[in-house]
């Protein structure tokens, strides 16, 4: 194979199928590229890494600011803290994750998969590590040809070590979002994880490595549920990265210099350099294919070719079906992304957050569950009195200790027995058990209905109803 | 190899899933084990929950496997 043959091309017969990962897989040797689009790549794995690997070791109210600490079966986000009974938000924030997916899609194609997903984030990490250590796509593919010796044995360890840390290191950084981080610190000198800890930053670990180091666009191709539907999503002025075949064809070598009217051709040079650098291995030119992660590769290593020979940009674009067909510009293409469908999309996408925050804003600082004690059911207590008794889960939300208040109402003459405060922790959850008195000529046998009223001493005007029933003995 | 990863992968999906709705009504601390309170840590308890539902989803996926293949593989297995 000579320096600028291309990976297979997507052309060539399928291989049959065989025993190994998925499909028989020829390697693809990406070609390292520069360029407008890996700078914006670079730039998306720098931001989602520095988010990913800081926001553990980040405080906030004397606590780690973001810790889904699955012990204690809260979520702490900075200044909130969740809990199962929140689920609903959970929700929600699924729901805007799957609109903004099909907003983004519909108007610029896989966005999503060619810059930010984590699939993409680790194999650039992984293969910048193996450009380092291996050198350029040509020498490595002289490496992985030459029999083993001295050389290629360290070469290819450093590489594996290199691998293996960044693999842990992203598992230990997992499991930090679980456990809290200055637990696990304390841990690493020992290595005294607890056992479960330990399984899960091997197993996270293991599956960076696993989809990073050795699969990479095998999980595109044959794992990832989102590639296989995302083409529902498109349209005919959706974005997407083309290949301008009028412009192009018929492609094909010619002296330096020459331009293409003279030299009889369009203006692809046939280099395929498209090609090297792709890291899926498909060849462009052959028309949108499911397997273009659409992370504009190509674009860069083509307009390249372009400079250097003296051809406008733009060979390979961001374009859209209609743009190609009908010879639109820029201006054109801009117009056309506001259409039913991505009006749709962006209302619905809109609203939701907007019904997310409003959520978010009037969340109840405090909870009350209540229980009735069924072991005694409206019991006759001195001075002519019914009692019953109930307990309540009293739930701060708020990350300040509060002191709650508790009165009831609905039935004349009805008393809280004993103290009517209960003092909760910050973001805690309290049992309390009242008993509540009623003359015994004040209601009719069987359920009456009664409203417990809580409020936070230190806040009134902050009311919270709770309603139940109050047995009469029949 | 392919065989495995087409029963590994789906149920590791879907058991990734199920592990996040089921623990997410369920406290794992008011779950019994054979008429007895569970008292592992609550950690442990959502990994053997996770292992435990991906063995189940992968067994789903193998039965699948298993009932595809075609009366010509059954018949003639050593061509297959
Ligand atoms: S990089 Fe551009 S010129 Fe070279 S083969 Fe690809 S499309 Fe043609
Ligand atoms: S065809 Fe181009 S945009 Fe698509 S995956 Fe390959 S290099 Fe990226």
């Amino acid at each position: 194979m000579n320096s600028t043959a291309p990976n297979p091309s997507p052309k060539a017969p399928p291989p049959p199928e065989g025993d190994t990962l998925y499909a028989v897989r020829q390697k693809v040797y990406v070609r390292a590229v520069t360029g407008l689009f890996a700078n914006w790549r670079w730039a998306l794995v720098w931001f989602t890494q520095i988010v990913f690997y800081g926001l553990p070791w980040l405080q906030w109210n004397d606590r780690q600011a973001v810790l889904f600490h699955l012990t204690e079966r809260k979520f702490y986000i900075f200044g909130w803290v969740f809990w199962p009974q929140d689920v609903f938000f959970l929700a929600i924030l699924l729901i805007i994750s799957a609109y903004a997916l099909f907003f983004f899609t519909a108007i610029a194609g896989r966005l999503w998969c060619g810059y930010a997903c984590p699939q993409t984030v680790y194999t650039e990490i992984f293969m910048w590590i193996e450009e380092k250590i291996e050198g350029d796509r040509n020498k490595r593919m002289k490496l992985d040809k030459a029999p083993m010796s001295p050389r290629k044995l360290g070469i290819k360890a450093a590489k594996y070590g290199a691998w293996g840390a960044v693999a842990l290191w992203t598992g230990f950084t997992f499991v930090g979002y679980f456990s809290p981080m200055s637990e696990l610190l304390a841990s690493v000198a020992t290595l005294g994880f607890g056992p479960w800890e330990m399984f899960w930053i091997l197993f996270y670990g293991a599956f960076t490595y696993l989809f990073a180091g050795v699969m990479r666009e095998q999980v595109c191709k044959y794992m990832c549920p989102y590639a296989r539907f995302q083409a529902v999503m498109f349209d005919p002025d959706t974005l997407v990265i083309t290949y301008d075949e009028g412009r192009g064809e018929p492609r094909g070598a010619r002296r330096k210099g020459v331009d293409s009217a003279t030299a009889g051709k369009g203006d692809c040079v046939d280099c395929g350099i498209c090609v090297q650098v792709c890291p899926t291995g498909i060849d462009i030119r052959n028309g949108l294919q499911y397997e273009c992660i659409g992370c504009a590769a190509c674009i860069d290593a083509c307009d390249q070719v372009m400079d250097k020979v003296g051809y406008p940009r733009g060979l390979i674009r961001y374009s859209t079906e209609n743009a190609i067909k009908r010879g639109w510009g820029t201006k054109e293409i801009i117009g056309h992304v506001f259409r039913p469908r991505t009006l749709v999309y962006g209302t619905v996408l809109i609203a939701i957050c907007v019904a997310f925050v409003w959520g978010l804003a009037t969340r109840d600082p405090l909870r009350v569950d209540i229980i009735r004690d069924r072991a005694s059911l409206g019991r006759e207590v001195a001075g002519g009195m019914i009692e019953n008794v109930y307990r309540l889960q009293v739930m701060n939300m708020t990350e300040v200790p509060r002191n709650f208040v508790f009165d009831v109402k609905g039935i004349n003459g009805i008393q809280i027995a004993g103290d009517h405060r209960v003092a909760v922790e910050a973001a805690a959850t309290q049992a309390v058990t009242l008993q509540v008195l009623v003359p015994y000529d004040a209601g009719k046998p069987g359920a009456n209905e009664i409203v417990f009223e809580i409020h936070p001493e230190d806040d009134p005007s902050l009311k919270l109803f709770e309603k139940t029933t109050f047995l009469f003995p029949r | 190899m392919q065989k495995l990863i087409q029963v590994l992968w789906p149920s590791f999906l879907v058991a990734a899933v199920v592990e996040a709705v089921f623990f997410t009504v369920i406290d794992p601390q008011a779950l019994y084990l054979l008429g007895e309170p569970v008292h592992y840590d609550p950690l442990t308890t959502y990994s053997i929950g996770f292992l435990a539902f991906w063995l189940i989803c992968a067994a789903s996926s193998l039965t699948t496997l298993y009932f595809q293949r075609t009366a010509d593989e059954i018949n003639h297995p050593e061509a297959h």
